[in-house]
């Protein structure tokens, strides 16, 4: 054995593995990453689900590049106007938009955050941190939200040059820095949420400050609807508007107000704007700072236990009191999936983020020509809204069980009880997050006209099972492997996302073009009636595949099991 | 005679043009503690997972006390216990939460399901970190939980894919006497195990399967014989390794000579 030993350590052909990003063993390593990827892509494709999910990719890419290009143009041309007006403030507002979109998208909207691998399987080889934190910031920079942002920058850089194509250096390396700070900053915070989300005491601090916050942006929200009525007055008078200065300090302080002064600066011949960009760097090097903070811990193996590190040997005598008092496979599906979504923080959080996104932006919704029009239809598109966020659990249901799978095969339960279980835990959340909604919407803008709550319901008895059938389809046909604890997107998940997302459009399709002839001929109430036959079409076809759940899995429980429950 | 606990006609299972399994026939008498044995990719777990229902036969059929299991699955499902290979655990349950999830999916009332639940946990010796998520445990304590959850309806035939792995001395000894109380309460189990010490000392019977085919069937003392009478070592009491090593043909000479082939670690 020490021969082996002597041997292994002698061995020339091991690298060191001490070395930084850029060393041999490093370029061999992400040589080896970059042909595991393409691997994996051509290994995928050889399969029609494969075949499918490219198409998914291709399809999707598409629409994030007319969602990139069009406010591209739109803020290379605000760009151009301010700089060319010499106005600070018009410089300001793209960088601004530039930077929140892509920081609110990137943490609200699940379909921007990516599809990333998960970097902790690395953590067996000898990958150097340094290694380490680049590889995550590069699959940072494959996400659609870090691509959008970046053709809008571009937009911007190009606005400015045009005006001013003296300025193409000093534009570039703001717009370089400003970036770059973006990528850092939502890695970042997606880092951080991740680790919040993790546990249940900081799952519950960090709700209680996105509530917070909020409650604080619904209040600010009159405010500034308020005082953008007056500015526009003003505008219409005076000619611009104005900030007040308070606001205009504190924004020059922070990222994009510095990207502003290192822009306007050379423009206006006020100084190189050198000062800014270092403040835009002292910026980066915070942010970099918490990102290796975090990245650390999580390299060295941390532990995201629910669980306290210590408890007591009698605490187990202490039982709590089940959450419903009824017995049975169904019930007993039902409770432990409420059991493993109250433990996924990212989950969680899905479901939550429509009901911030309709907190937040209701307001918007209100003002602007047509916002009494948008006011009465705000309850059947908050509620499609609300729909959404269960969208991965009810296309995917059987994704989050992992080995726990083979259980529902071994067990001598009909595998229809274990889809109504998780059917009926959706329909409670959704009924939840409907009257959560309902609530604010009526809060905001108050009571819809008796005709459209009518064939809101009816569209509800509608959708719901239609969603429902469609979804229990898709979790058989196209699962993919959900990682509860993780906020990221798993392979295979584009086509079933597709597929849902097309599911939801022709539901909300079907309602518009019931609704939209019987308003047009003064005919709103018939609406209901109809959503109601369809009610019954749609719950017919969910009772049908229910029935046919057991013979669906067990024909399909082989790939079933190898798609969602391998271990490796 | 009793009919067979677990009854194997002409079971074959292909991959493709590859066959797994190829018309096993194999009767477990009840009571039995019953050792399948095989090297790496012989069709062990290709069979188990048959016997188990997570795999249907291309041809050929199964009867588990006497139910045949392609008609009455779910009835079958009622009788068997399981700790398949994966063990089949919700990583984001504790312990208690699994078993109680369990005990409800095999149809047992509440009550019962909570005391058996408690009773297991304790003699599983993993009573004392009620609040740590199944996904937390070690292999070892993931084994024991797999193995209370696949008895907690008190199974008639138990499956273990090998149960010992990864599981300290200590558990392991209460495992044996817990599985020896269940064959004397006349249950049936069927165990695979590449640890053959263990298979020696626990099971009454065993069979070997090599590249699909049962090579080998019948107790300790009728496989010896069997050697016997094929002409070698008639005198020598010979153990399961040795037995399994000259059905399949394998030795440690073999292994040898294929270490040195490896010439960095020679």
């Amino acid at each position: 054995m020490a021969g082996v030993n002597s041997s292994l350590t002698a061995d020339d052909s091991v690298l060191p593995s001490h070395a930084g990003p850029f060393s041999p063993i490093a370029r061999q390593q992400y040589a080896a990453l970059i042909w595991l990827q393409s691997r994996i892509f051509l290994n995928g494709i050889r399969t029609m689900r494969g075949s499918f999910e490219l198409g998914a990719r291709i399809l999707t890419g598409f629409l994030f590049f007319v969602i990139a290009v069009g406010p591209a143009f739109g803020l290379g041309f605000a760009a151009w106007a301010g700089v060319t007006n010499g106005s600070p403030l018009a410089v300001a507002i793209p960088l601004w938009v530039l930077c929140g979109v892509w920081q609110v998208f990137s943490a609200l909207v699940p379909a921007l955050a990516g599809q990333n691998p998960d970097l902790a399987h690395l953590l067996r080889f000898p990958v150097s941190f340094s290694s380490w934190i680049l590889l995550f910031l590069i699959y940072g920079v494959c996400t659609p939200s870090t691509l959008i942002g970046l053709f809008w920058a571009i937009g911007i850089g190009i606005g400015v040059t045009v005006a001013r194509p003296d300025l193409f250096l000093s534009t570039a390396v703001t717009l370089a820095l400003l970036v770059f700070f973006n990528i850092l900053l939502s890695r970042t915070i997606l880092a951080w949420v991740e680790r919040w989300m993790a546990q249940r005491r900081t799952r519950e601090i960090f709700t209680g400050i996105i509530l917070i916050l909020a409650l604080v942006a619904q209040s600010f929200n009159p405010a500034f609807h308020n005082y953008g009525r007056r500015v526009h007055g003003q505008a219409a008078h005076q000619g611009a508007p104005k900030i007040p200065a308070a606001v205009w300090t504190v924004q020059a302080a922070l990222p994009p107000g510095l990207a502003t002064a290192a822009l306007v600066q050379p423009m206006r011949h006020q100084g190189s704007g050198t000062l800014p960009l270092v403040g835009l760097g002292l910026y980066i090097i915070a942010i970099a700072g918490l990102l290796v903070l975090r990245l650390r811990a999580e390299s060295r193996g941390e532990n995201l236990s629910e669980a306290p590190r210590t408890s007591s040997p009698s605490a187990h005598k202490v039982r709590r009191a089940p959450f419903l008092d009824f017995s049975g496979p169904i019930a007993a599906v039902f409770e432990k999936d409420l059991l493993y979504l109250l433990r996924s923080g990212p989950m969680l959080y899905a479901l939550a983020a429509p009901l911030v996104m309709v907190f937040l932006f209701g307001g918007a919704m209100r003002s602007g020509s047509f916002g009494h029009l948008r006011a009465q239809y705000a309850l059947p598109l908050a509620l499609v809204w609300a729909f959404l966020g269960l969208t991965r659990l009810v296309t995917n249901n059987l994704g989050g069980d992992g080995q726990g799978l083979y259980l529902y095969f071994l067990s001598p339960t009909p595998l229809r009880s274990v889809i109504l279980g998780k059917n009926a835990l959706h329909l409670m959340l959704f009924l939840l997050e409907a009257v959560l909604i309902t609530g604010l919407v009526i809060f905001r803008f108050g009571l819809p006209a008796p005709s459209v709550a009518g064939a809101t319901l009816a569209w509800i008895l509608f959708a719901v099972p239609a969603n429902f059938a469609i979804g229990n389809l898709l979790s058989i046909l196209m699962p993919y492997r959900m990682n509860m604890s993780r906020m990221r997107k798993e392979p295979g998940a584009l086509g079933n996302g597709l597929l849902s997302t097309l599911t939801q459009v022709a539901v909300l399709g079907i309602a518009v073009l019931v609704y939209l002839p019987c308003a047009a001929f003064d005919h709103p109430w018939l609406a209901t009636p109809i959503l109601l036959a369809l009610a019954a079409v749609s719950t017919f076809a969910y009772l049908r595949i229910l029935a046919n759940v057991d013979r669906l899995l067990q024909s399909k429980q082989e790939s079933l099991l190898l798609e969602l429950a391998r271990t490796a | 005679m009793d009919s067979p606990a677990i009854a194997l006609r002409d079971l074959t299972r292909r991959f493709g043009t590859f066959t797994a399994v190829d018309h096993i026939n194999l009767n477990v008498a009840p009571g039995q503690f019953f050792g399948f044995l095989g090297p790496n990719g012989a069709g062990k777990s290709t069979t188990i997972k048959m016997l188990t229902g997570l795999l249907a036969p291309t041809s050929g059929s199964i009867e588990i006390l006497g139910i045949d299991f392609a008609a009455h699955p779910l009835d079958v499902k009622r009788q068997i216990g399981v700790v398949p290979e994966s063990l089949a655990l919700f990583g984001r349950l504790t312990a208690s939460e699994y078993l109680r999830f369990v005990g409800r999916m095999y149809g047992l009332d509440r009550d019962i399901t909570n005391r058996r639940t408690e009773e297991l946990l304790d003699f599983m010796n993993l009573a004392n970190e009620p609040k740590k998520l199944v996904t937390d445990f070690s292999h070892g304590m993931q084994k024991k939980l797999a193995l209370a959850a696949a008895v907690i309806h008190g199974p008639k035939v138990l499956f273990l894919d090998e149960p010992f792995e990864g599981v300290d001395a200590i558990a392991a000894g209460a495992l044996k006497t817990m599985l020896q109380r269940m064959i004397d309460r006349g249950a049936t189990i069927f165990l695979t195990s590449h640890v053959l010490e263990i298979v020696e000392r626990l099971c009454s019977h065993v069979a070997i399967i090599h590249q699909g085919r049962i090579v080998a069937n019948g107790s300790l003392d009728e496989l010896r014989a069997g050697i016997a009478l094929a002409g070698d070592n008639a005198n020598e009491k010979l153990t399961l390794e040795e037995i399994f090593l000259r059905v399949i043909g394998g030795s440690a000479e073999s292994s040898q000579e294929a270490l040195q082939e490896l010439s960095w670690l020679a």
